[in-house]
């Protein structure tokens, strides 16, 4: 399936794992409207190919992500009133859990991860980051709030190290080794260089899995993260008797039992 | 340091101590010989001081930390005893859930960071569950031995749950004065971000973190601390929602223009005074 053309990223499919990668080095491939527009078309063709089993995201050059374009904000007279009436409503749309991706997505920081950079880190099932990444949060040091992406890492990381970054500001760096022994990130890739092959390798690991049983779990993890424990265990339990039923269930163990590779329901071919 | 002020009225010394060092307001637990516990006078003076600090314009951070060998060991139920109208309104704000005794508590929306210096038992875990940031001297030690003396934990543990690994603070709150969490575990569980070797020099280091802190805006980091701490109240899409009011209500701010400019001249920024809190 050919994928649209893009300008800020880069969008390619190796074997079942859906690449997205940000595509403006020069600027530490920080978010202009363009590239806000384009992320919101890309997770849905990755998420719509039923090639693609697991999505990963990383970027090009020393940077990760560095939130919005401060450049453009500054330079264009719109400014930051450009996503007013979309962050009034939540209604944005530049990461998975924004578009309600169903395919498990893995964030590789490769580098630098900044301000709203933590956007894809919150928003993603699964981090990993070469070994010289670094996090910090420079919003307060330039006047500015932040709140969406670390509401998001409070929910699954220890709370008092978000709340550190997001008042220290610029002053202080989180680096690869903290976000491990913090779960922020599982997984450390040294050398750095390794990080994409390290990435694809995990995600075709997760893409030997069912694609139907791992859209139900996402949707009761992350359903979770808005409500109380018993209210929470009850809509999973939902999704758990959901699947019953589901040929996939069958196929699983038959596979198991005779110690080939499962094939199950393709993404999006009926089943829940 | 400035000469400290002693807020209240305190019986029998000043249980807390008030101080200023440049932009940064200290408030120091001063009951040594007790464990820095908390009698009648300091629950008086312990909102007294909160709100002083919160309302002092000059004072852009607050570093809590305590002096001896304790941090803080909770209420001083023996003091509290003798004294059985303290001990009434104490336990009649704990079921209201009206506690003055803490940061959060008061609504203190400036930066706080505790600098826990000693051992923090019981119910000085309170000052850990409700800081934004928490360094530790490495002979810190922390424990809940409520249980051990047949008193529930809730509050302080509650906090403490929605903002480090659930099972640690569990572990803590069943196992009671049998165990210690050390400054290396607490470290290693995200409950503090910061371990001061040698222990000495927690004050200092203390004082340079919160410095930094106060080069950032004043009105931003409100603001944040408002988003943050309101997102531990709701569900995570309704918490991004209500974030998402404070980022946009502080579009037009003079801080939003003043930072990037200040950036780009390479010099610190001048930041609109924090407003006192309404």
């Amino acid at each position: 399936m050919p994928y649209s053309s893009y300008e800020c990223l880069t969008v390619e499919r190796h074997g079942k794992v859906g690449w997205l990668i940000n595509n403006r080095p020069e600027q530490l491939n920080a978010m202009n409207a363009r590239m806000r527009d384009e992320f919101a078309q890309a997770w849905l063709e990755l998420d719509h190919d039923p090639e693609v089993r697991v999505i990963v995201h990383t970027g090009e050059g020393r940077a990760f992500q560095t939130g919005v374009d401060v450049t453009e904000i500054a330079s264009d007279g719109v400014g930051m009133e450009r996503y007013r009436e979309g962050l009034e409503d939540l209604d944005i749309h530049f990461t998975a859990w924004h578009q309600k991706v169903t395919k498990p997505v893995i964030t590789a920081v490769n580098g630098i991860c900044a301000g709203g950079g933590f956007h894809w880190v919150a928003d993603a099932d699964i981090v990993m980051a070469a070994s010289d990444a670094t996090f910090f949060d420079p919003h307060v040091s330039i006047g500015q709030v932040v709140a969406i992406e670390a509401i998001g890492l409070i929910r699954k990381m220890p709370v008092e190290a978000v709340m550190r970054m997001a008042l220290v500001g610029r002053y202080e760096r989180i680096d690869a080794r903290r976000a491990y022994q913090l779960g922020m990130i599982s997984q450390i890739v040294d050398p750095p260089e390794r990080l994409r092959e390290a990435a694809q390798e995990l995600a075709e690991k997760i893409a030997k899995n069912s694609p139907a049983a791992m859209a139900a779990t996402k949707r009761a993890l992350w359903g979770a993260l808005e409500l109380g424990l018993t209210d929470a265990g009850k809509a999973g339990a939902k999704e758990l008797v959901g699947m019953w039923g589901h040929p996939d269930q069958e196929e699983g163990p038959r596979a198991f039992a005779e110690k080939r590779e499962a094939r199950w329901v393709e993404p999006g071919a009926g089943g829940p | 340091m400035s000469t400290s002020v002693e807020p209240g009225t305190p019986e029998g010394g000043q249980t807390i101590l008030v101080e200023r060092n440049g932009p940064v307001g200290w408030l120091i637990f001063n009951r040594p010989d007790s464990g820095n516990a908390m009698n009648a006078a300091m629950i008086d003076a312990l909102e007294v001081a909160w709100r002083e600090l919160d309302a002092d314009p000059a004072v852009r951070v607050i570093v809590n930390t305590g002096n001896g060998r304790g941090f803080q060991t909770g209420l001083d139920v023996v003091e509290l005893a003798k004294d059985p109208d303290a001990l009434r309104e104490q336990s009649r704000r704990t079921k209201r859930a009206e506690l003055r005794l803490t940061a959060w508590h008061n609504r203190v929306w400036k930066p706080v960071i505790a600098a826990v210096n000693g051992v923090c038992a019981g119910g000085g875990l309170h000052f850990i569950a409700d800081a934004d940031i928490v360094m530790a001297a490495s002979t810190a030690t922390f424990l809940d031995p409520h249980v051990s003396i047949g008193q529930v934990t809730a509050y302080e543990a509650v906090g403490l749950l929605r903002k480090m690994p659930v099972e640690a603070v569990m572990r803590m709150a069943l196992v009671g004065r049998e165990e210690r969490i050390d400054a290396r575990r607490a470290y290693e569980l995200g409950m503090i971000s910061q371990i001061v070797d040698p222990p000495e020099e927690l004050r200092d280091t203390a004082q340079q973190l919160a410095e930094k802190i106060a080069k950032n805006s004043p009105a931003a980091m409100a603001a944040t601390k408002r988003a943050l701490w309101g997102a531990l109240e709701l569900g995570l899409t309704d918490a991004c929602k209500a974030g998402a009011k404070e980022l946009v209500g502080m579009w037009g701010h003079p801080d939003q223009e003043e930072g990037p400019r200040a950036f780009a001249e390479k010099r610190e920024a001048r930041w609109v005074e924090p407003a006192s809190p309404t």
